[in-house]
């Protein structure tokens, strides 16, 4: 066990072992899937017993005529992208731990994620266009807005994250095989969110 | 003897380099290093009080904070009782001084009763059990007992205190937006508080919702950090089993804070919306449910009762073994009880809707599992009396904190039975049996414990012992006051009085109970004057106080075998651990008391491995 740890002054070595932030990194984010298991079981809740499941007879989501309906394919589109961003994280982390830099891979995960949150963006932006806001299309709009705008949120401090990341890899070259933490927390955060919108894309968009 | 190898150790011992492995074994750096940790310790006042990383006077900021928030729920609470026990008549003194949303001309007016009621509970919960019991002995005793120099995220540490303040500030604003403070209940009950129309202080409740949204998100930073700690920095020697009650309790919580306090952030973001930017969560108009919101916050709030009475727990078993002279009677059975507690408050939040009208069959469920709650609590009962039985106990004000812990935890718990029983709770839910029964679990069980607990830890937490003559007062004046406030409640509660009713003298049936409600109130005023004996204590005891030896209840565990208070880094160096945390009275030991460092001679037959 690392007694560095156990003795350590705080003032002069504020940082945790990797391994030991790791564990934090991976108990926060149970934290997190938490929250997101809230407002999706609300949500499934809610839509559940307004009309059932979708194989049910006379399922129809949403109610209602006129009410817009999502772009399912702009955000399949788009979740290519993000999903195409865990794998570029993924190999900055490998670049990384060959000694590289691993800039190149960092910058293009955080196109990658910039371009989630724009797309996610215009989402927003052009469903409010057709009509749909959080106080309208009832349940449906509240879920999508709220939910989407949790998981927006995360992503973009996501992407800032990857920034500093990023930053500090350009001017401090500080991360070395032996001794990234902030980057591996930093990664294990981004796959989780991954994780979390096949959730949300698939209960709020495809079902 | 042989050590415990866990998997976690393996697992850092594999991750990190060789030089903190080294640092293990050659115990002179360690020392030396200690002596670099003095030649540091002159900091300013910011550095040492405001913004620090010490993982003891963070436990002290929340000590004095919650204790500040201990006074303004308790005036709030008193403001309460005034108006059950003297309808309408002006408050004396401070009357005219309220803000027009609770009190007109001195007297409080019937939504400034609820906001009063709102605030009280809102209060108490947040800002006063759970960062007393979490925040102050988390945060102190955790790295202390497991032979750790600090938290395993400092900075994360201070950065949860900050959240702490911020969210009570936020709370407080609520009095002084228009509209004033919310007053739906601490529940908070969808949809009174999701439309504006129905509670009249949105701007009040918003604000509430906001508060409890960065409350958790400080929760959840001290749940991640204890965790952390305690699975990854425990001293060589310290087996999960090793561990002092108060950690293992204390372990158990913050799992349970970790994985229950983001589902009352999500519904309190719904409310949030709701009330904001018209959304249609617990509105049926646009199909949304209201009984969503009690679902929600029930998933919640049944595990946080239970995270408002383990460390309870946790501490009290500290406190009963030091001073019976005996080991804790089944220690493995406590920490299992507590594993079971926290996995069946998962499953049990059903109980407090009863009164929904939800399908019976499925209250029935709730009903056998709640029931069942009864198993470990009993265990743990039981397990205090086995653990005082036949000892060699000593009085001291702790001791009776605890004792008085355990008798008012009995009450609580036996009145608890009647609710878990649907047919009884349909009766008795909306009135104030509920009240009394709640009340001796959260005072009569958490806040005794508190008082117990910072009796006990005091001289190391300041290095000056608590006057005990003052304590004994203190002790007896609570228990007398506490008593006489709450116990009247069952009767009035079976006598059919309703929770939140800001004048029972309208009620015809409810007026031959006023002379309760009066007694209630005079016993609520001397338990409010009670709570000043402790801060003169606390004050006089700072000032002049007899110096605390490092161990001045001879007790086992690691804390006590530094100084009072600890210095920088705790530990001069890293303790090994020999043997588990209650070793009083062992036989073939010549003194009653061996500590967790100390390894026993071959003679001595311990109780734990």
């Amino acid at each position: 066990m690392s007694s560095a740890a156990l003795t350590h002054d705080s003032h002069d070595h504020p940082s945790a072992p990797p391994a030991v932030a790791k564990f934090g990194m991976i108990m926060f984010l149970i934290s997190e899937g938490m929250l997101f298991a809230g407002l999706l079981g609300g949500y499934f809740v809610l839509r559940w017993a307004e009309v059932g499941f979708p194989w049910q007879a006379g399922h129809a989501w949403p109610r209602g005529e006129g009410v817009p309906l999502l772009p399912v394919f702009l955000t399949s589109i788009n979740t290519v992208f993000l999903l195409a961003s865990s794998f570029t994280f993924h190999f900055a982390e490998v670049a990384v731990a060959k000694r590289k830099s691993g800039l190149t891979w960092l910058f293009v995960t955080i196109l990658l994620g910039s371009l989630f949150v724009g797309i996610q963006c215009y989402e927003w932006w052009h469903l409010h266009h057709e009509g749909l806001w959080f106080n309208t299309g009832g349940v449906y709009g509240s879920s999508f807005f709220l939910i989407t705008g949790f998981h927006g949120l995360h992503v973009a401090i996501g992407v800032l994250l990857i920034l500093w990341c990023f930053l500090r890899q350009l001017f401090t070259k500080c991360f070395t095989p032996e001794h990234h933490p902030a980057l591996a927390n930093v990664a294990l955060y981004w796959h989780f969110v991954d994780v979390v919108w096949l959730f949300v894309l698939t209960l709020l968009y495809y079902v | 003897m042989p050590e415990p190898r866990r998997f976690v150790y393996n697992l850092v011992d594999l991750l990190t380099n060789n030089s903190t492995m080294s640092a293990i074994t050659a115990e002179a750096p360690a020392e030396t290093s200690h002596q670099h940790h003095d030649d540091h310790q002159e900091v300013g006042f910011v550095k040492k009080y405001l913004w620090t990383y010490d993982h003891k006077m963070i436990a002290l900021q929340y000590l004095w904070t919650a204790l500040a928030f201990l006074f303004i729920g308790g005036a709030l609470a008193m403001g309460v009782r005034w108006q059950l026990g003297f309808p309408g008549v002006p408050i004396p003194f401070i009357g005219n001084l309220l803000p027009s949303t609770v009190a007109v001309d001195g007297s409080i007016i019937p939504g400034g009763y609820n906001m009063l009621v709102t605030m009280h509970a809102t209060v108490m919960v947040f800002f006063v059990v759970m960062p007393l019991l979490i925040g102050t002995f988390g945060n102190y005793l955790i790295p202390l007992q497991i032979g750790a120099g600090d938290m395993a995220f400092p900075l994360l540490n201070e950065v949860s205190y900050w959240l702490y303040v911020l969210s009570g500030f936020i709370l407080l604003a609520a009095f002084f937006v228009p509209g004033g403070a919310p007053g739906t209940g601490w529940t908070g009950y969808a949809p009174l508080s999701s439309v504006a129309a129905y509670n009249g202080t949105p701007i009040g409740q918003s604000l509430w919702g906001v508060a409890l949204f960065v409350n958790g998100l400080s929760s959840i930073a001290g749940a991640t950090n204890y965790i952390t700690t305690v699975v990854n920095m425990r001293a060589p020697g310290m087996s999960m089993f090793r561990m002092p009650l108060p950690v293992w309790s204390l372990f158990i919580t913050a799992i349970l804070l970790l994985t229950a306090v983001p589902v009352l952030s999500a519904a309190a973001a719904m409310l949030f919306a709701d009330l904001n930017f018209g959304t249609s969560f617990f509105s049926p108009a646009g199909g949304g449910q209201p009984l969503l919101w009690q679902h929600l916050f029930w998933f919640f709030g049944h595990p946080e009762v239970y995270i408002m009475i383990l460390p309870a727990m946790g501490l009290t078993s500290e406190i009963l073994a030091t001073f019976s002279r005996k080991p804790i009677f089944g220690y493995k059975a406590m920490v299992y009880a507590m594993i079971a507690i926290g996995f069946l408050g998962y499953i049990v939040w059903g109980h407090h809707m009863f009164v929904s009208g939800m399908n019976l069959t499925l209250s029935a469920a709730f009903s056998v599992s709640t029931m069942i709650i009864a198993v470990p609590s009993a265990i743990k009962t039981f397990n205090w009396m086995g653990t005082v039985w036949r000892g060699s106990i000593e009085f001291t004000t702790p001791m009776c904190f605890a004792l008085a812990f355990v008798s008012m935890f009995v009450i609580g718990g036996l009145s608890g039975i009647f609710m878990a029983s649907t047919p009884v709770d349909l009766f008795v839910h909306h009135t104030y049996f509920i009240v009394a029964h709640f009340h001796y679990v959260l005072f009569g069980g958490s806040i005794f414990s508190i008082y117990g607990a910072i009796y006990f830890w005091f001289p190391k937490m300041f290095g000056k012992m608590l006057n005990e003559t003052l304590g004994k007062v203190h002790f007896f004046a609570t228990l007398i006051f506490f008593n006489l406030t709450f116990f009247p409640m069952h009767n009035l509660g079976l006598g059919g009085m309703m929770r939140r009713i800001a004048d029972p003298t309208v009620y015809d049936h409810l007026r031959q109970l006023q002379p309760l409600n009066v007694l209630c109130t005079i016993g609520a005023i001397g338990l409010g004057f009670s709570t000043f004996l402790f801060i003169w204590n606390v004050v006089i005891s700072l000032r002049n106080g007899k110096k605390a030896p490092e161990n001045p209840w001879l007790s086992n565990t690691l804390e006590w075998t530094i100084p009072s208070p600890p210095g920088h880094g705790n530990f001069p160096k890293t303790p090994t651990v020999y043997h588990g945390p209650y070793e009083y009275s062992v036989p073939g030991i010549e003194k009653d008391y061996l500590p967790q460092n100390e390894p026993a001679p071959d003679s001595a037959r311990l109780e734990s491995h």
